[in-house]
C-alpha cells in the first residue's frame, strides 16, 4: 500500500486493491469486537486471562527488583530527624496503647452485645493473598495486576483488600494472576459511611489515583478534612468496616479523599469472597434482566 | 533513501537480518509487552507504548508490515494492557488507512511534519480511549488526559529514533 499508483501490473493494482479491503475489514472487525466487548465484556474473560497468565512470570520477577530498589530509598529516607522522629513515635506509642485498651474494652462489650441481638456473624475467610504487580499505564481506566489466579481460588468480582484498606474488585482473572478495577477508577462504586459520625456517603473513583466522596442525603457538606471513609456493607460486595481513604480536600458537596492502600506501596493484597453472595447475585440477575 | 545510496557505507558480509521483514511488528509486541512492567501508575500519565511505536515505524516507512498484520498487532496491545479488545484492532487499522491516503497528498515530508502527525495521532488515540471510557461511566474529566498527552506527544521523537536505529540495524546499514 505503498504508492498511488503500482504501475501497469495488475498483479501488483489488485495486491493493492486487497490490502485496502484488509485494512477496512480490520477496521469492521475492531468495531465489532469493540462492542461486543462493552456490551457482554464476560465473552472476552478467558482470553484476556490467558494474556494476564503469559506476562505474570516477568511482572511477578521483575516486581521484586522494584521493590528492593524501593525500599532502599525509603530506607535512606528514614534514617533523616532519626531523633525527633523516634521522640514522636514514642509518644503515638503512648497514645495508641491506651486507645487499644479501651478498644478491646468496646470489643468485648460489642460481643455481648451481639450475643444478646443473636446476629449473625460472618465469619472472614481469605480465598487468597498476591501482590499487587502492575498497573494500568496510559488509559483513563485505574486497573492493577495481581499475582493471585483462579488456580488459587480467585473469581470475577472478588474484593480485594489489604491490611491498609480496600484495593477494589476483580475483573479479569487468568489461572496465575487478575486484573483488579481500582476504587480509584471512575467505574468503581463503592457504598461507604464516615468513620466520625457514621452518615452514609458514595465513594467513586476519580481515574487520577484519588476518590470522589458524596453525602447520600443532600444538605451540608458533612465532611472535614483528615476524615476516614470505611465501607458499608450496603450492596453485599465489599465487606464493610474497611478502610477506603482519607478525605484531603472538600469541594462544594462533596470531598475528594485519598486511597488509604495506595496499591504502589502495599504489600500484599488479600482476596475475599463477596461478603454477602446471595444479595450479589440477585443484583447481577436484575441487571441482566433489565438489559435487552 | 536515495543519499543512503549514494554513500556506500556498507562493508563486506554486512546484509538485511534474515528477520528484517518480522523486526518492526516484533518491536510494537515488545512495546505493548513494556506494559508488563511492574510499575504501578495511578495517574496514568504513561504513554501508549505499542501505539507509538507503531505510528513510529508507519511514519518512518511505508510498508514495515503488510497492511492487514495491524489488526493483529492491535489485538495483541488490547490483550496486554487491558483496553477493551477491539479497540487498538479498529484504530491501528484505521491508523494505516489514514496514513496512507495522507501519504498520497503529501508532496514531501521533513521531521517536524512527522512530529505534528504523530501528535494529533496520539491525540486522537487519547480522545478515543477517554471516549470508550466513557461509553462504560468511567471516563475523568477531559482535562486529566493532557498531561498523558503532552507526554506522549514529547516522547514520540524519542521513540522515532530508536525505530530508526532498528531499521538501520535490520537492513545492515
Amino acid at each position: 500500500m505503498a504508492t498511488a499508483r503500482p504501475g501497469w501490473s495488475r498483479r501488483a493494482q489488485y495486491g493493492l486493491f486487497f490490502s485496502f479491503l484488509a485494512v477496512i475489514a480490520g477496521i469492521v472487525v475492531g468495531l465489532i469486537l469493540l462492542t461486543m466487548s462493552l456490551v457482554v465484556p464476560e465473552q472476552f474473560d478467558r482470553v484476556r486471562g490467558a494474556a494476564l497468565d503469559i506476562t505474570s512470570p516477568v511482572t511477578g520477577g521483575l516486581h521484586k527488583v522494584t521493590a528492593t530498589a524501593e525500599g532502599l530509598f525509603s530506607g535512606a529516607g528514614n534514617y533523616w530527624d532519626a531523633a525527633s522522629q523516634n521522640a514522636e513515635l514514642k509518644r503515638e506509642r503512648h497514645a495508641m496503647l491506651r486507645r487499644m485498651v479501651e478498644a478491646k474494652a468496646i470489643f468485648q462489650e460489642n460481643q455481648q452485645l451481639k450475643a444478646v441481638l443473636e446476629l449473625r456473624e460472618h465469619e472472614r475467610s481469605t480465598v487468597a493473598v498476591g501482590r499487587v504487580v502492575g498497573s494500568s499505564f496510559s488509559s483513563p481506566r485505574r486497573f492493577a495486576i495481581l499475582s493471585a489466579g483462579t488456580s488459587d481460588g480467585v473469581r470475577i468480582g472478588m474484593p480485594v483488600r489489604s491490611p491498609e484498606g480496600l484495593i477494589g474488585r476483580i475483573i479479569d482473572a487468568g489461572a496465575l494472576a487478575s486484573r483488579v478495577l481500582l476504587v480509584s477508577d471512575r467505574a468503581n462504586i463503592v457504598p461507604a459511611r464516615l468513620l466520625r459520625n457514621g452518615i452514609p456517603v458514595i465513594a467513586q473513583g476519580r481515574g487520577d489515583g484519588t476518590i470522589d466522596v458524596r453525602p447520600l442525603e443532600v444538605g451540608r457538606n458533612p465532611f472535614k478534612r483528615g476524615d476516614i471513609i470505611i465501607t458499608s456493607g450496603t450492596g453485599g460486595l465489599y465487606p464493610p468496616l474497611v478502610p477506603i481513604g482519607r478525605v484531603v480536600r472538600l469541594d462544594d458537596d462533596g470531598a475528594v479523599a485519598l486511597p488509604l492502600a495506595d496499591p504502589a506501596t502495599i504489600s500484599f493484597a488479600i482476596v475475599e469472597p463477596p461478603f454477602e453472595p446471595a444479595a450479589v447475585a440477585a443484583d447481577a440477575a436484575a441487571s441482566t434482566a433489565e438489559r435487552p | 533513501m536515495v543519499r543512503a545510496a549514494l554513500t556506500p557505507t556498507r562493508r563486506i558480509g554486512q546484509a538485511p537480518s534474515p528477520y528484517a521483514a518480522y523486526v518492526p511488528a516484533v518491536t510494537v509486541v515488545v512495546a505493548t509487552l513494556l506494559s508488563a512492567l511492574p510499575i504501578i501508575s495511578t495517574s496514568g500519565w504513561y504513554p501508549d507504548f505499542g501505539y507509538l511505536v507503531f505510528i513510529g515505524w508507519r511514519l518512518l516507512r511505508a510498508d514495515p508490515w503488510p497492511a492487514w498484520w495491524a489488526a493483529p498487532l492491535g489485538f495483541v496491545n488490547d490483550l496486554f494492557t487491558g483496553y477493551p479488545v477491539g479497540f487498538s484492532v479498529a484504530l491501528w487499522s484505521a491508523t494505516m488507512l489514514a496514513l496512507d491516503l495522507i501519504d498520497r497528498r503529501t508532496m514531501w515530508r521533513d521531521y517536524r511534519t512527522e512530529w505534528v502527525l504523530a501528535g494529533v495521532l496520539i491525540a486522537i488515540d487519547e480522545w478515543l480511549q477517554w471516549r470508550v471510557a466513557r461509553l462504560v461511566d468511567a471516563a475523568p474529566p477531559l482535562s486529566q488526559m493532557a498531561p498523558a498527552l503532552i507526554i506522549s506527544i514529547c516522547v514520540f521523537p524519542l521513540f522515532a529514533w530508536f525505530i530508526s536505529r532498528i531499521d538501520a540495524w535490520r537492513l545492515g546499514r
